[in-house]
């Protein structure tokens, strides 16, 4: 297993993939810097005004988008030249190549979201706040916002194995991505839409009691129903996909 | 001999997906509206006056997501076309020039967003009726917010259709293509230079035929460098 995501990890890094992750914080920079800034009240904390700006671009548009092209990226080596038949020719049954998939994708979704947070506590350092960073928000945003796009990876890493073109599996995520625009703006269909989760659980605006912005059982139908539906159906597939 | 490669590339778009695609765009961008005023229609009403104005403000605040979001996804499936059975070089051999090759790729996608355009026309004037504003139709706005984001999206399908042709990992054109949305979906806060401001139609004067013209222009520019770039490009 840690073989093989050794030599996934091998393949990506020459694939230019390290530029890729660094667009996600640049973009939330980018959207910390010049958006205007929102008035929160003088008892808010100087933190939140950015951090809600850039969480609803980031986590409503750029998140899905970009979890879609890293699947896309990581199936592309095999799908040139017979890459599958290479790959599958080694002693390794398809479910763990499916799984190390997988699990490279999320981790490297959790690195774009670490470095995202770098951009957060970078755009109030320029910005010269002073009041404290407010950590455990901040981190729960950026765990939530994580565990929320595993359902969506597990999609999209389904829908890259299927096609072999860049375009189609990019041409689905942004037909479910864009109507995320509106939805949230629903009480009632916000919650049950699996591609406005990112953006629930990185609003930064919600309950902090629970664990997560989310209440558990949103998380646990929603998140985890859509994860459970989306990963078996791509591992399924992937059993059966003629080579 | 334009006519045949804009027939060939015509042909290969065929049972892609592509066409659906185009249709697609303009329907989703009605399709939300229908759900925005299906499901709070009187809150709309009361948010202006000018019932028209106040839909086509609603429509317009997704046109330029769905035309940048489509420039990126048909150049990259016009490239993967080519890329996936290494057809550039049997292109490229035939007795005809690359940059007519080009052209004729360009061509065929600003057909299909065209075409997109009077559809979104066609819907935007369809579902305005259905909601029954009872107030003057205002037509010269109707196709201005349906072709003016066309052309000053120009510059964008250039940009991504030189970058989709050039690079051989269409991860790099759909990644600027997933930046440019995001500054699309910004262009309130964006300088008017950038590219991707330019089909939300807002610019500091308040005139969009400026969008337009811009868009022309610096599409034309664009394009041009795109083509020399490709013609200059080994295709290995």
């Amino acid at each position: 297993m840690l073989a093989i995501l050794q030599s996934e990890w091998f393949k990506l890094r020459k694939s230019k993939i390290t530029l890729l992750l660094f667009v996600g914080p640049l973009i939330g920079l980018f959207i910390g810097l010049t958006g205007n800034s929102l008035n929160v009240g003088e008892q808010m904390n100087q933190w939140y005004a950015p951090l809600f700006m850039m969480n609803f671009t980031y986590a409503i548009l750029f998140l899905p988008l970009i979890t879609g092209v890293l699947a896309s990226v990581i199936c592309r080596y095999e799908h040139q030249e017979g890459g599958w038949k290479q790959l599958l020719a080694l002693p390794v049954t398809r479910g763990k190549v499916f799984l190390t998939k997988y699990l490279l994708l999320i981790l490297l979704v959790l690195f774009i979201q670490i470095l995202y947070l770098g951009a957060i506590y970078a755009v109030g350092t320029i910005k010269g706040f002073t009041d404290p960073f407010p950590l455990t928000i901040v981190w729960k945003s950026i765990i939530g916002g994580w565990v929320a796009t595993m359902p969506l990876v597990a999609l999209q890493l389904w829908l890259s194995i299927l096609f072999k073109s860049f375009a189609a599996p990019f041409a689905v995520n942004v037909i479910f991505t864009l109507p995320t625009i509106l939805v949230v703006n629903s009480e009632r269909f916000g919650p049950y839409y699996p591609w406005a989760q990112p953006f629930s659980m990185m609003y930064v605006g919600g309950s902090t009691d629970d664990v997560f912005f989310i209440p558990w059982d949103q998380l646990l139908t929603v998140v985890g129903g859509g994860f459970l539906v989306f990963f078996l159906c791509g591992y399924i597939y992937f059993q059966r996909k003629p080579i | 001999m334009m006519m045949r490669l804009l027939k060939v590339d015509m042909l290969k778009m065929k049972r892609k997906g592509m066409w659906f695609l185009t249709i697609l765009g303009p329907v989703g961008v009605i399709a939300l509206q229908m759900v925005n005023y299906g499901v709070r229609k009187e809150y709309l009403l009361e948010q202006s006056n000018d019932y028209w104005g106040y839909y086509l403000k609603n429509i317009s605040a997704f046109t330029p997501l769905a035309i940048v979001l489509g420039i990126v996804i048909l150049t990259s499936f016009m490239a993967s076309i080519e890329n996936e059975t290494n057809a550039w070089k049997q292109l490229v051999a035939l007795p005809i020039s690359k940059m007519s090759v080009y052209l004729s790729k360009f061509t065929a996608l600003s057909i299909m967003l065209f075409l997109s355009s009077c559809l979104l026309m066609i819907f935007t004037l369809g579902f305005g009726l259905f909601l029954d504003f009872n107030q003057e139709i205002p037509f010269l706005e109707v196709s201005q917010y349906s072709f003016f984001p066309f052309f000053a999206a120009l510059p964008v399908l250039a940009l991504q259709l030189w970058i989709a042709t050039v690079s051989k990992n269409q991860g790099i054109p759909i990644t600027v293509g997933v930046v440019g949305v995001i500054f699309a979906y910004s262009a309130f806060t964006l300088p008017d230079w950038m590219i991707w401001k330019w089909p939300s139609l807002m610019n500091e004067w308040d005139d969009p035929t400026i969008n337009v013209w811009l868009g022309l222009g610096v599409g034309s520019l664009l394009y041009i460098i795109g083509m020399f770039d490709f013609k200059r490009r080994d295709v290995k």
